[in-house]
């Protein structure tokens, strides 16, 4: 059976089970990397130039380790999914500087998703995708419709129950854990970034040892998302907009105890967009907010030091009502 | 309504003209320097890139002399240039200023974004006036370039270190004075044939170095620290191929009649990058492949985090042919010292690379 490798950063939190959907039903079989490493990240950024940001590091660190274990490696060029709004150049140049650094990577499974080009480069595009494992195109839009139908669920299921992506990719059924009057925190920023564990130094681990619950922007409908970015920017520039702006935006608002933005060391669009919310928080003054950038040398003591800072803040702003400072 | 515009090179040059022409009020702000620098660190979000931080401070200093409505290029799909505006103008109202920021759709509209733009800040002036306007902003534009060519090639085989820096700095002034058709060809003219009687090392064989990478860094020598300058007195013949009026020439003329002046690149690097990413990233690959024959080396000017050009910076390595490329970050932490040691350093292991070729 052919293999065909996905790398577990950057994409995959959004997109794994349409991915594996699609693949699946050309009868491939998916290989996943497995979760990152230090070793993982010492890999990648052995490969790549040293002010590369840390997630597409550990992208390489994951293209490395699935080296040998498959037989394509798909990494799509993501440039745009809605009109006019388009990505960051790492991923628009993803494959092709995958292909530069690692050499020895095997063939790469690259498609060019671009919604400005109009619906019929699109399907064009995804047709050239499932010719690799499949000649005949009804099956390939068999495999697509299902992999859609498989993406809806997927997105449907988190909103609904409040799942993040790990564990919806999982399967882990709600466990209730959280009673309703829970004290909750905001975590905003990239999937990439909330859920790679090594990547945030266990951030949401620690934050429900604290007895908090931890909200993140897959939990918010595409139309609280949208609102949120209008209040705040008007027009939305970059594709992951709402996971940063939106939903920044939307949780400030929200009542929650406590927001955090997750943001890594040189990312471009974030550097902008964080700052937007960021100038939202100072003007509202009205929930505590935190900015958390990361990076490879960033220290476990610092994180952890910085977390319980805030956490004690928002305590204090607890019990005495005051007004907030950010 | 006082315009303001941000600097970039010597682009206010031929800005002052368009906008004198029209007879709008206007300020220039202060060449970049260490304030301005200063200015745009300090207001800048953290991770941002120097260009931003850059014209930030230039449109700070721009509202300390009373501008109420900025000139920002944007677009969508170019990198974070198209970001710039929205945050600058929450910066500028931070600081209490009441300014507007009015984006020039340069990425879409092309030309008639920018016309339109120019005719909505002109009360309307006539179609007549605006266009005539342009085209002499555009003629001064066209005379800086081609005597900065010449001076180019004349400072590095100068025989008097700075006669060149020097002649420029007046042509410049000489250019920014000449208010009809007639005074700058005479400009033209007058400092070409300087150039040229410029006392010369007629031996000297120059090594040739491309500059390639970001398009504001480039055009920008506050930014790169005179990188081209600093080349020059080392005695390297510089080649770059972005000047500001080859750019608005195609990007505002040819392209959108079909014609690409970057296709020859663009198919130059389609081995290593299949696809636009954005800023100039796709070109900078093209331009190492295409000139690895003809020139010595490569310098790759980036701002520190561009994101276009670190993937560029990470695919070069990785091409077929064979060229030295130096990359240098510009940012407000980039030291003269350290980048000179950097440069004299590449200009050695040119030199050696050559007579080793030479002897072959």
């Amino acid at each position: 059976m052919v293999k065909v490798g996905i790398p577990r950063a950057l994409l995959y939190y959004q997109y794994y089970p349409m991915w594996k959907t699609f693949f699946e039903e050309l009868g491939a079989e998916v290989v996943v990397s497995p979760p990152t490493t230090q070793a993982t990240l010492s890999a990648g950024s052995s490969r790549v130039v040293a002010d590369t940001c840390l997630p597409v590091k550990i992208f390489c660190g994951h293209v490395l380790a699935l080296v040998d274990k498959c037989d394509y490696i798909f990494i799509p060029a993501l440039r745009s999914v809605k009109s006019k709004i388009y990505n960051c150049s790492k991923f628009l140049g993803l494959p092709d500087m995958t292909r530069a650094v690692i050499p020895e990577c095997p063939p790469i499974l690259d498609i060019d998703i671009d919604i400005n080009k109009g619906k019929r480069r699109l399907y064009q595009a995804i047709y050239v995708l499932g010719r690799h494992l499949s000649r005949s195109p009804l099956k390939v839009r068999k495999a697509a419709l299902a992999a859609w139908q498989a993406h809806r669920e997927y997105k449907e299921l988190m909103v609904n129950e409040s799942l993040a992506p790990p564990q919806a990719i999982a399967g882990v059924t709600a466990e209730k854990h959280s009673t309703p009057n829970q004290a909750s925190i905001a975590l905003v920023g990239h999937p990439y970034l909330l859920y790679d564990e090594l990547i945030n130094h266990r951030l949401t681990h620690r934050l429900e040892q604290a007895g908090y619950r931890v909200l993140t922007p897959e939990m918010l409908t595409a139309e609280q998302l949208e609102t949120a970015i209008t209040r705040l920017t008007g027009q939305p520039y970059w594709t992951y907009e709402e996971e940063v702006v939106g939903s920044g935006g939307h949780y400030l608002e929200s009542g929650v105890e406590g927001a955090i933005g997750v943001i890594a060391f040189g990312c471009g669009p974030d550097s902008l967009m964080m700052d937007m919310v960021q100038r939202q928080a100072i003007r509202l003054k009205t929930t505590p907010f935190m900015s958390l950038t990361l990076e490879e040398h960033s220290a476990e003591a610092g994180v952890v030091t910085r977390l319980e800072a805030f956490l004690d803040m928002i305590q204090r702003k607890k019990r005495r009502g005051a007004e907030v400072c950010v | 309504m006082r315009i303001g515009v941000p600097h970039m090179g010597n682009l206010h040059i031929p800005l002052r003209a368009l906008l004198e022409r029209l007879e709008l009020d206007f300020v220039i702000p202060p060449v970049n320097n260490r304030r301005t620098l200063s200015l745009g660190v300090r207001y800048s979000p953290e991770g941002m890139c120097i260009p931003f931080k850059l014209t930030l401070g230039n449109l700070i200093e721009a509202a300390e002399l009373g501008a109420d409505t900025m000139l920002m290029p944007a677009g969508s799909g170019i990198c974070r240039l198209g970001y710039y505006a929205k945050t600058q103008e929450q910066v500028l109202h931070s600081l209490g200023y009441d300014a507007e920021i009015i984006s020039v759709g340069v990425s879409q509209r092309k030309l008639l974004g920018l016309l339109e733009a120019i005719k909505r800040l002109s009360n309307n002036a006539s179609w007549f006036k605006i266009i005539s306007a342009f085209r002499f902003g555009l003629a001064k534009l066209n005379v800086l370039d081609t005597i900065e060519r010449a001076v180019q090639k004349v400072r590095p085989v100068e025989r008097i270190k700075g006669t060149a820096n020097q002649l420029f700095a007046q042509a410049v002034s000489a250019t920014e004075q000449a208010d009809d058709y007639k005074s700058l060809k005479r400009v033209q003219k007058d400092y070409l044939e300087q150039l040229s009687l410029a006392e010369r090392d007629e031996s000297a064989e120059p090594l040739v170095v491309g500059i390639i990478g970001e398009f504001y860094v480039l055009l920008e020598p506050f930014s790169n620290m005179d990188v081209e300058k600093e080349l020059g007195r080392l005695g390297v013949e510089v080649r770059r191929s972005i000047f500001t009026s080859e750019w608005t020439k195609f990007s505002l003329f040819l392209n959108p009649l079909g014609v690409n002046e970057k296709d020859r690149l663009h198919k130059a690097a389609m081995p290593y990058l299949k696809r636009d990413i954005g800023g100039e990233g796709w070109e900078s690959v093209g331009e190492k492949v295409l000139h690895a024959k003809d020139y010595d080396g490569l310098v790759h000017l980036a701002p520190f985090t561009c994101m276009p050009e670190i993937v560029a910076q990470n695919i070069m390595p990785s091409t077929k042919e064979n060229i030295p490329v130096l990359t240098i970050l510009c940012d407000e932490q980039l030291g003269k010292p350290g980048m000179l040691t950097r440069l004299e350093a590449f200009v050695d292991l040119l030199k050696h690379r050559r007579r080793a070729r030479v002897k072959v």
